[in-house]
């Protein structure tokens, strides 16, 4: 019994030890949506390569869907989460006070797929076509809905199919004439598709992204009221980590990919490819000591590209692909900044879809760039 | 041992006492749940985020039901559902009566079924929906499918569960194989169908709501995604209290079907 | 009508693919308007020559006849009445009774009518509209008994049928059975455990051996009829039932 005693005290202290070491971190939760990906790599870099922990946090993430993610942030359950700007305003305008600090992808991610044998080089060819949607909710009903608008056509022009998030299978198969997707995943799923000839009659894709025709607000960091209220340091710490993590992550895509690998378990991680992804971080960190301009960055992510592809199949390199799609969405010269017009052309949408709640108020309410600010670079 | 003889059979009344307050009990709890929920929000203990004031709901509800809403989108799940149960149920009911007269076929065929039984509809629904399509047909099947089991095995149980002795009684009768269904096995299973006709009636709204919320153009689940997407709880909690009612109708018209067939159940208790 | 057994035997399958004989082989013939009991130690093999007789169960070996129809299957001639009244309970007493007649295809007015001419015969009278499970055991086993009235058959097998009632009830119904069979005579085979009740309704008792049933016994029962509940204080009705009771003790080691 008395050794028992001695066991347990001296377990209680060897933990004690432990949460005081800790204690210099705060623990934080970050909601994100979908499910883990290699489009999330910019946290799992802040976590693995402690931009977080630099910040002062011990960040973990959860996946849910969009307005779980918000719901938990406006009632204080939850302190950050990731969600497109539409939500920020949809979510305001019935009574929801959240804040955007951190404008995560620069352009808004949504495009229109359609075989590259369909001619849709204006937009209102369009007109009579079948075009799939996952319904009629989210980021590509709305860019589906402002696509159509920006070339003078209303959703009764069309015929759209809620096909789910299927739509790889669903334009292969030839039953919608295009669909709305994300731009960085799906084109090239289904370009890899037609390429192995399994991809129905089409043989080749083309896509016209929202952005090219309107700039809307995208996804981006959000927090409630009550964190600006009681600790805008810490909400100026983690837009700051953010921003270092997601510059780190355009930059040295590769090492980008490897910190990925502990937190996405479909990703292709062979030993010959995690090796040679080593070896072209190991080459990037130094060509990076240079401090190259933005344009150089980029040539040197097609240049690996292209080793890449020399060594290994399309296949195993198709997550790797994505990635590099979806940095060509994040990039630009300064990160994290939001600017009103892109909200108030999300905001123009949404009332067109009808979706506004009464309770919108002062859309510059909404979001806010002074918090990137504390970070750096 | 033996009852006496001489008493006329009386005609049993379950409900003659207290039959009031026994039909009033379960509006009560309504009653009372609705108050709470009343307070929960009146006192702000809950973000009216998470749960909206009842009084919302209900102008939720009543602007739903004018703009004519509510009745698009449950009319298509009550379509989808009046076509996948029958389906369903009908599909449950031959081959559980096909196993339970033929042994063998359980062999070849319960790996199949458990299979398909133990994964998770939601899992593979938009197989269902890749497959039959985005219109209302994949609902229909994943209506079908969910009803299906509930009804196999009870069917399965029921006429298994035939007396052995009046399988006799009707062979030294020399009945036909149609009259010692229609005469004895159907009646003698009847109990246990119906009871596993109220499990399927309210697993139908499952089936049709996840064959919606995978991917389709109206019915409840498309209702409550867009809700949901649009942060519009209330109109939300419309929509799930909406299911609820259905499921519920749906029960109570087979326990209605089932206390009129039965009545020799009653009686013998 | 006159039933054969001729080398009558039944085995049934045992684990370890062996056969385990039930009964026989046994060869006797049941007269025309014969009341034959048969009685046996429990496990001779009474209720499976009664199923083989019903043509529910196919003999493992030799063959049993109805008049000059072989028994391979259920024949129209024999009814069976069961241990229990076997009635099935989503039915009422009126529709129990009448099943035969409406597996005949008999239209319904036509058989209700029937069944209630029957009613006052079985004492049950008022009771049509009841269900098996608002009876008492004697009230259920005359709807079974009127249920095989209505098969017309010429020949009765009854396997125990008043084995679960109680003493006086069970008295009651073999007289009233007796009764019944006075107005149209046929065939009866009754199993029974219960020698005394054999001796008062029988015409001729045959007692089988343990497993597998051998007849060891063939005993004449020359009492007078109609028979009456106060025989069983007579002379010879102790003499038949001491010379039932010796030779089933006989089978004692």
């Amino acid at each position: 019994m008395v050794k028992l005693i001695r066991y347990l005290s001296l377990l209680a202290l060897l933990s004690a030890s432990i949460g005081s070491a800790q204690a210099a971190l705060v623990e934080e939760r970050i909601l994100l949506t979908f499910i883990p990906n290699v489009q999330f790599a910019p946290f799992y870099v802040g976590i693995e390569q402690g931009h977080f922990a630099d910040a002062g946090f011990d960040v973990s993430l959860d996946h849910l869907q969009e307005p779980e993610v918000l719901d938990l942030v406006a009632v204080g359950q939850a302190n950050f989460g990731i969600v497109s700007g539409e939500q920020v305003i949809l979510a305001r305008s019935r009574g929801r006070d959240v804040i955007y600090i951190f404008e995560w992808f620069q352009q808004y991610p949504v495009a229109l797929v359609h075989s590259a044998a369909l001619d849709l080089s204006d937009l209102e060819q369009l007109r009579g076509l079948a075009v799939g949607i996952p319904g009629r909710f989210g980021a590509s009903y709305s860019g589906l809905t402002t696509l159509l608008s920006s070339a003078g056509l209303t959703e009764s022009d069309i015929e759209v199919k809620e096909i789910g998030f299927n739509a790889a299978e669903v334009v292969c198969l030839g039953a919608v004439d295009a669909a709305m997707v994300y731009a960085n995943n799906e084109p090239l799923q289904i370009r890899n598709r037609a390429a192995a000839g399994d991809c129905g009659a089409i043989t080749d894709v083309e896509l016209i992204t929202v952005a090219s025709q309107v700039d809307l607000v995208s996804n981006g960091l959000i927090v409630g009221r009550s964190l600006l209220d009681s600790d805008p340091d810490s909400a100026a710490r983690m837009a700051g980590a953010l921003k270092a993590a997601l510059r780190q992550a355009i930059n040295n895509p590769a090492r980008a990919y490897l910190s990925s690998l502990k937190y996405v378990d479909t990703l292709p991680n062979g030993a010959s490819l995690v090796a040679e992804l080593e070896a072209a971080a190991e080459r990037q960190a130094r060509f990076l000591a240079s401090h190259p301009d933005r344009q150089a960055v980029a040539a040197s992510r097609a240049e690996l590209l292209r080793q890449l592809s020399q060594q290994f199949d399309p296949s195993l390199l198709a997550q790797f692909q994505v990635l590099l799609n979806t940095i060509e969405l994040w990039d630009a010269d300064e990160l994290g900044f939001s600017d009103l017009a892109s909200w108030e052309a999300m905001r123009d949408t949404l009332a067109l879809m009808g979706f506004l709640g009464d309770e919108l108020g002062d859309l510059a309410d909404a979001f806010s760039n002074d918090y990137v600010l504390g970070g750096s670079e | 041992m033996a009852k006496n003889e001489s008493t006329q059979p009386e005609i049993a009344r379950p409900y003659a006492n207290g039959v009031v307050w026994r039909r009033l009990s379960p509006l009560a709890t309504v009653l009372v749940l609705i108050l709470v929920w009343h307070w929960i929000t009146d006192w702000q203990l809950v973000s009216r985020i998470l749960i909206p004031p009842p009084a919302q709901v209900l102008q939720s509800l009543a602007k739903a039901l004018a703009d004519g809403t509510l009745a698009k989108h449950a009319g298509t799940t009550l379509g989808e559902m009046m076509l996948g149960l029958p389906l369903g149920v009908s599909i449950g009911l031959a081959i559980g009566y096909a196993i339970a007269k033929a042994p063998l076929l359980e062999y070849i065929l319960s790996p199949i079924i458990v299979a398909f039984q133990s994964t998770p509809i939601v899992a593979y629904a938009p197989l269902l929906i890749i497959i039959f399509g985005t219109g209302p047909s994949s609902k229909v099947v994943t209506t079908a499918v969910i009803v299906f089991f509930p009804t196999l095995v009870n069917t399965i149980v029921g006429i298994r569960g035939v007396s052995p002795r009046l399988r006799d009684l009707m062979r030294s009768l020399n009945a036909s194989r149609w009259q010692i269904f229609r005469k004895l096995e159907l009646p003698s299973a009847l109990p246990v169908i119906l009871a596993g006709l109220k499990t399927s009636a309210t697993l139908a709204v499952i089936g049709a709501v996840v064959g919606e919320f995978v991917g389709s153009g109206s019915g409840l689940g498309v209702l409550v995604i867009s809700a949901r997407s649009q942060y519009d709880t209330p109109l939300v909690y419309v929509t799930v209290l909406t299911m609820t009612a259905i499921a519920l109708s749906l029960y109570s018209l087979v326990a209605l079907v089932e206390w009129r067939v039965l009545v020799w159940q009653r009686r013998s208790t | 009508m006159r039933l054969r057994l001729q080398q009558l035997a039944v085995s049934y399958p045992a684990p370890g693919g062996t056969l385990l004989p039930a009964l026989g082989p046994i060869t006797f013939d049941i007269a025309d308007d014969e009341f034959l009991c048969l009685v046996g130690p429990s496990g001779c093999g009474k209720s499976t020559l009664i199923r083989v007789l019903a043509g529910l169960l196919q003999p493992t070996a030799g063959s049993a006849y109805c008049g000059d129809a072989l028994i391979d299957r259920p024949l129209p001639d024999i009814a069976i009445m069961f241990q229990d009244a076997n009635l099935m309970p989503w039915r009422t007493v009126l529709d129990n009774i009448a099943l035969p007649l409406e597996i005949a295809g008999v239209a319904e007015s036509e058989r209700h009518q029937t069944v209630r001419e029957l009613l006052p015969q079985l004492n049950l009278d008022g009771f049509e509209l009841a269900y098996p499970a608002e009876l008492s055991g004697g009230m259920a086993q005359r709807a079974a008994l009127g249920r095989v009235i209505l098969q017309q058959p010429r020949i009765w097998l009854l396997d125990e049928p008043f084995g679960a009632l109680d003493a006086l009830t069970r008295e009651k119904l073999s007289l009233e059975l007796l009764r019944l069979r006075q107005r149209s005579r046929q065939t009866i085979v009754l199993v029974t455990h219960d020698i005394s009740e054999a001796v008062l309704l029988a015409d001729r008792i045959i007692v089988l051996s343990r497993r597998p049933g051998a007849v060891i016994a063939d005993i004449a029962i020359d009492l007078p009829r109609p028979r009456f509940a106060a025989m069983i204080y007579q002379p010879e009705f102790l003499r038949l039932t001491k010379q039932v009771r010796e030779s089933i003790e006989s089978l004692r080691d």
